[in-house]
């Protein structure tokens, strides 16, 4: 019953997405409203329609449906209820569903909140969003149905009695609930987390969100309407997607530190990779379209960066899903490859062929030149320079030299971490001395002695710390010079906020507080990303403490030995082997952790055996200062290996993705109407 | 670690009776045992974060625990034990199993084309910039063509009536 009412809402869906797209092309081309009209209510008829489909599924993995393959491959019996309910995106065909079911949901928003404001831009914006969505709907009904139910073929030999199939196969019966129950596999252990339950929705909601601004610039060049509103239109989108991109990303680092076992949050796996990639180009756009709103230029550019990121975030889908590129994130290989490059390369493909039509007809001439080479929209192509260098690199490394060299050379290439670091490492000092520059340089343009001026007060305090830093603390001059840098870009930022709150002081006379409240809600957009910067700032002091001041030892202990790490001590307490209620085996290492003489931390760090492969989980002691990390590498009651880790600083990389957060929603919170 | 003295041990081997292969055999595994308890687990981690599982992709081998990443860090200490240096041990690895068991591709094309084709795009990138920044400078704050304008000013207040007509 699930099934065929999955089945049927799934079909609803397609069609209400097929129909939308030929109803508000036909009222384009006629000028009749109701084509319009009609084709909106079947685009927001997909929402209910894909939420039925989403909510059988999920009540199918919650009463333990077995006869759905999809159940069977992702959950079992011993399954807790939180993780069934997870399960919904553990896998290829419920993770397509669910991407359709947001990418209706943002599609409707953005259909409902714009329809009257952009009636111009709407004949051809939904038909865009519901292009993307139709594939995807196509997708989960014709390659990677989540519907799909076991059935055993009565007359067929032995080999071929089971089968997986959406429609009831002809003498077919379903296989038996206790098979069914014994076999069902069990979800990939490294989804069973706390981080999975928010990690992959947040991620899904960026990629997704970033389809809105792609539909309205499109249909701003295929309605020939140039002007700024397709910016007006989807400048919060873009923000919201960014936010909901932004966090999805923390959420992966976090994830990746806590179950992955290896110290780190950041491993510049493909994956991870495919992620990043369409973050930096809307970093790059959030910063750029800000000049076209205020100076009417870069439209050309703008153009180009919106399309890049709804293309970055196509082809990253398209390589985690196909398994083009391996890694651990490549749980959901199938047969989507081929269509999704092809989906891909169309939608690329019409969008800059439109670009290319309406700039040679002249419709995207800048309104005005720049006039200062010193001035903050300079400074802001600069900051789109950097962004672009970093995403080519970054795509080269993951995705352009492995492919070219496996296509080309017959050769499997692996770009690590060090490779990475040692291109982008650079580009991202250039990022945050821009960071502390830009936002002191005016529109239009200043004058060196000018800039010079406001430069001085952050640049003597960064400078102080710095020689602080050196003579105080840090041994390392590249790591003071580091902090130098990223701490610039802070002082600046709390400097423009204090400058506006004193200025509010002094021709309103407001008290502090409320002068700082004020300031925030009068120009929320500035301030909220004065905030961003400052998140993006601490997450720099929190990875550059991590990486450059990482203690990393691998030693064995006797049992009751101790081992000493800086101020630390260590001691082996106890091994203890046990099952898990899901069946897993876990081998617990228990661990007592000392500093200056005092016990400061029980750890249990563990490794849970799957059928699948051996999971490392960490014991962690965590405060502001550092984290105390330690992993269990083998070990029995006699003595255990342990690989310990002190990660200085790296709480800040998640204060700092909160701060981000926080700024971004700042910025993006709608106005009040006055 | 302690580097097997072999000259000074076979100079005493050569007074004894058993046959040189033999005992140079038995030296050779003593050296190997000798040295493989010097072996430590840091060791073996520094050269395993240089190369990559050959199971998992993408996962360095020091945090793989697969029993392929297993074997590979014992051979690994087997032959930092045989005196082998780090990069030679990556070497013998690379030799038997391609360019993917490294983050850097060993052969010389490859790690050209690694690190080359992100510094050209980053130059590119910035020349595209320089250029922008030519023009930008060449020319003087102007607006738009006056005729374009006003041809695109016009067909607005145009599609402007036909939406409030429609509304009506």
């Amino acid at each position: 019953m699930l099934a065929e009412l999955g089945l049927a809402a799934l079909t609803l869906a397609l069609a209400g997405a097929l129909y939308a797209i030929v109803a508000c092309l036909y009222g384009a081309r006629t000028g009749e409203r109701r084509w319009l009209q009609s084709g909106r209510n079947a685009a927001l008829l997909t929402c209910p329609a894909l939420l039925l489909a989403t909510g059988a599924l999920v009540v199918a993995l919650l009463t333990e449906q077995y006869q759905l393959s999809y159940v069977y491959e992702v959950t079992n019996p011993g399954t807790p209820p939180l993780y069934r309910f997870t399960a919904l995106w553990g896998a290829q065909r419920g993770s397509l569903l669910f991407w359709s079911l947001l990418m209706s949901c943002f599609t409707c928003g953005a259909i409902a909140l714009n329809w009257r404001g952009e009636s111009r831009l709407m004949p051809y914006a939904i038909p865009i969003m519901m292009a993307s969505l139709a594939f995807f709907i196509g997708m989960s009904l014709f390659i990677e149905n989540p519907f799909d139910r076991w059935w055993v073929l009565i007359d067929a030999p032995v080999e071929q009695q089971v089968l997986s199939s959406a429609l009831i196969p002809p003498r077919a019966v379903p296989p038996t609930e206790a098979n069914l129950r014994a076999g069902a596999e069990g979800m990939n252990p490294l989804l069973r987390h706390f981080g999975m339950v928010i990690h992959p929705p947040m991620l899904y909601l960026g990629f997704v969100g970033f389809t809105i601004p792609f539909a309205f610039a499109v249909a701003a060049l295929a309605a020939g309407d140039l002007s700024n509103s397709w910016i007006s239109a989807t400048r919060r989108w873009s923000l919201i997607a960014w936010l909901f991109l932004s966090l999805g990303l923390i959420l992966g680092g976090r994830w990746a530190y806590d179950v992955l076992g290896w110290g780190g949050y950041w491993g510049w796996d493909p994956v991870e990779n495919a992620a990043f990639l369409p973050w930096l180009v809307g970093t790059a756009f959030i910063h750029s379209v800000m000049i076209q709103e205020k100076r009417g230029m870069l439209k050309l550019w703008n153009m180009l960066l919106v399309i890049a990121a709804f293309s970055a975030v196509m082809f990253g889908t398209f390589a985690t899903r196909s398994g083009v590129i391996d890694s651990v994130h490549s749980f959901a290989r199938s047969e989507v490859g081929f269509p999704m490059l092809a989906f891909w390369a169309a939608m690329t493909l019409l969008a800059l062929v439109l670009l290319a039509w309406r700039w040679r007809a002249g419709e995207l001439r800048d309104e005005r030149q720049f006039a200062s080479l010193l001035s903050r929209e300079s400074l802001f192509v600069l900051n789109n320079v950097i962004f672009i260098a970093l995403f080519v690199a970054i795509f080269w490394g993951s995705f352009g030299l492995p492919i070219t060299s496996e296509l080309f050379l017959g050769k499997e290439v692996t770009i690590g971490a060090q490779t990475f670091e040692f291109y982008v490492v650079p580009l991202f000092v250039a990022m945050y001395i821009l960071m502390g520059i830009a936002p002191l340089a005016a529109w239009g343009g200043m004058t060196v002695a000018r800039l010079g001026g406001v430069l001085r007060l952050p640049l003597l305090l960064t400078v102080l710390v710095v020689l602080g830093l050196a003579i105080g603390g840090t041994d390392l001059l590249v790591a003071a010079l580091g902090y130098g840098v990223v701490l610039f870009a802070a002082i600046v930022a709390l400097f423009e906020i204090a400058r506006g709150v004193a200025a509010r002081r002094r021709t309103l006379g407001e008290d502090s507080l409320r002068a700082f409240v004020a300031l925030f809600g009068r120009n929320q957009r500035r301030y909220g990303g004065y905030i961003v910067h400052l998140g993006v700032t601490v997450i720099g002091i929190g990875v550059i403490g991590s990486t450059i001041f990482q203690t990393e030892v691998q030693h064995t202990l006797d049992r009751g030995e101790t081992i000493a790490i800086q101020d630390y001590a260590l001691r082996y307490e106890d091994f203890l082997r046990a099952q898990a209620v899901d069946g897993r085996l876990m081998n617990i290492a228990s661990l007592v952790l000392l500093r200056h003489g005092d016990e400061v931390a029980h750890m249990r760090p563990r490794i849970d055996e799957y059928p699948q492969l051996p999971m490392s989980i960490a014991g962690a002691h965590s405060t502001l200062e550092n984290d105390f990390y330690v992993l269990l590498i083998r070990g029995d009651r006699q003595r255990a290996t342990f690989r310990i880790y002190i990660n200085p600083l790296v709480n800040l990389v998640w204060w700092g993705g909160l701060l981000l957060i926080l700024g971004t929603a700042i910025a993006a919170y709608p106005k009040g109407r006055r | 670690m302690r580097a097997c003295p072999p000259r000074a041990v076979l100079a005493m081997c050569r007074r004894a009776t058993i046959a040189r292969p033999l005992v140079s055999l038995i030296l050779a595994l003593a050296c190997a045992l000798l040295a493989s308890a010097q072996a430590s687990d840091n060791a073996v981690n520094q050269v395993a974060q240089r190369m990559y599982c050959p199971v998992c992709e993408n996962i360095p081998l020091d945090e793989c625990l697969t029993a392929a990443c297993q074997e590979w860090k014992e051979e690994i200490r087997s032959q930092l034990a045989a005196g082998k240096t780090d990069q030679a041990i990556i070497d013998s690895f690379v030799a038997r199993f391609g360019d993917h068991v490294v983050g850097v591709p060993v052969d010389p094309l490859l790690r050209a084309l690694t690190i080359i084709m992100p510094l050209l795009a980053t130059a590119l990138a910035l020349g595209v910039g320089a250029l922008t920044f030519r023009r930008f400078a060449a020319g003087k704050t102007q607006t738009a063509p006056s005729a374009d304008r006003a041809r695109s000013e016009a067909a607005y207040r145009q599609q402007l009536e036909a939406d409030v007509r429609a509304r009506r």
